[in-house]
């Protein structure tokens, strides 16, 4: 298991990582310790793999959140719980822990009454949304 | 060593294949269960095999299932890397044919040492395949000497397959690769051939006259 790092972890992480991003709001989307361990893996002379995986997360993943939202609308539950799954996935493999939680519960409970979907749904967007800005802040930090 | 991953997640999958490379293996990338299968069932398939369960196309269990009853003399050594979580996934998994199962999100060290396990495993079967290849070769140059062979009380000639009577050596060397060579055992020599040989000097000295007449019957 990668390091795991709580909330109060962040600081000590960002002396890992000198200038993560320091929007306080968007720091937590994102588990740093994740994204420390892929740092390790990059070789020299090589593009930053970490600039790469972040535009591979923000060209696939709107893709799931729609279907996501379109399977909620839709009542259907093997689309909405495989959607969630492959959201999980990526997001869990990038360190992207919150949108990684809210997919796990999309799944476990992707049978459950629409107005509980709807609910995880609306968490689901605001922590895509606060995890996009953590990650562009990264990526721009990265190739500034 | 070459090693199929199957992964439809492109940042999983991005991350694995980078792994992999560092670890020095040679990566055959596949993006849905369908190519999976493609490039597994192909003559040369790689010999390890990373798949994700749920992916689109045929499923990863489904793919570990045709992939036991490929009648091929190695089979590929499988992991499942997959977020299903659970002693139930792991032993649907293990069912369904692959050798190990590991959980997302994984450990880098962890996922290395489950690849290391795998390698020496394939390269195992790969030196047994090499030394059964070997032996079915030298099996082919065998022939066998087996069952029940009627053999006379008296002359000891043995009575062939086309119901004739041959010598021992005769027999055997027509039923396998051994050839004689002919000598007498000290028992023998002891009990018969000692005695001949007296005999045979007795009889040879014993009268000069007629001497060069029975040496020559000898030689003839």
């Amino acid at each position: 298991m990668s390091t795991e790092l709580v909330s109060n972890d962040i600081f000590l992480v960002q002396a890992l990582i000198p200038t993560a991003p320091t929007n306080s709001a968007n720091l937590e989307a994102i588990d740093w310790g994740v994204l420390a361990t892929l740092e390790e893996i990059r070789e020299d002379g090589e593009p930053d793999l970490i600039v790469e995986l972040i535009d591979l997360y923000i060209g696939d993943a709107p893709h799931w959140i729609e279907a996501i939202r379109i399977a909620v609308a839709g009542n259907d539950a093997p689309m909405l719980k495989r959607a969630a799954h492959s959201l999980k996935g990526s997001s869990g493999s990038l360190g992207v822990r919150q949108v990684a939680e809210t997919c796990r519960m999309l799944e476990l409970n992707c049978s459950d009454s629409a107005g509980k979907v709807e609910e995880l749904l609306q968490i689901l967007n605001r922590e895509f949304a606060a995890a996009c800005d953590a990650l562009v802040a990264e990526r721009t930090r990265r190739l500034g | 060593m070459r090693i199929l991953i199957a992964e439809d997640d492109a940042v999983s999958r991005r991350i694995l294949e980078t792994y992999l490379r560092n670890w020095g293996y040679e990566v055959v990338t596949t993006l849905d269960g369908d190519e999976a299968w493609r490039a597994m069932s192909e003559p040369n398939a790689p010999n390890l095999a990373i798949l994700d369960i749920m992916m689109p196309g045929i499923d990863g269990l489904e793919i570990c299932r045709r992939l036991r009853q490929l009648s091929g003399a190695i089979t590929p050594y499988i992991i499942l890397l997959t977020a299903k979580h659970g002693a139930s996934e792991i032993v649907k998994g293990i069912e369904a044919g692959a050798d190990d199962y590991l959980t997302k999100p994984y450990d880098r060290s962890e996922l290395r040492a489950r690849v290391q396990v795998g390698v020496r495993i394939v390269e195992l079967q790969n030196k047994l395949a090499v030394r059964v290849k070997e032996l079915e070769g030298a099996l082919e140059h065998v022939k066998l000497l087996q069952g029940i062979l009627p053999i006379c009380s008296y002359c000891k000639k043995i009575r062939g397959d086309q119901d004739y009577w041959q010598t021992v050596e005769s027999y055997v060397a027509d039923h396998s690769e051994a050839e004689f060579s002919h000598g007498i055992c000290p028992t023998c020599y002891e009990t018969t051939v000692k005695d001949q040989l007296a005999r045979f000097r007795a009889f040879t000295s014993q009268d000069s006259e007629s001497a060069p007449i029975k040496r020559r019957l000898i030689e003839t």
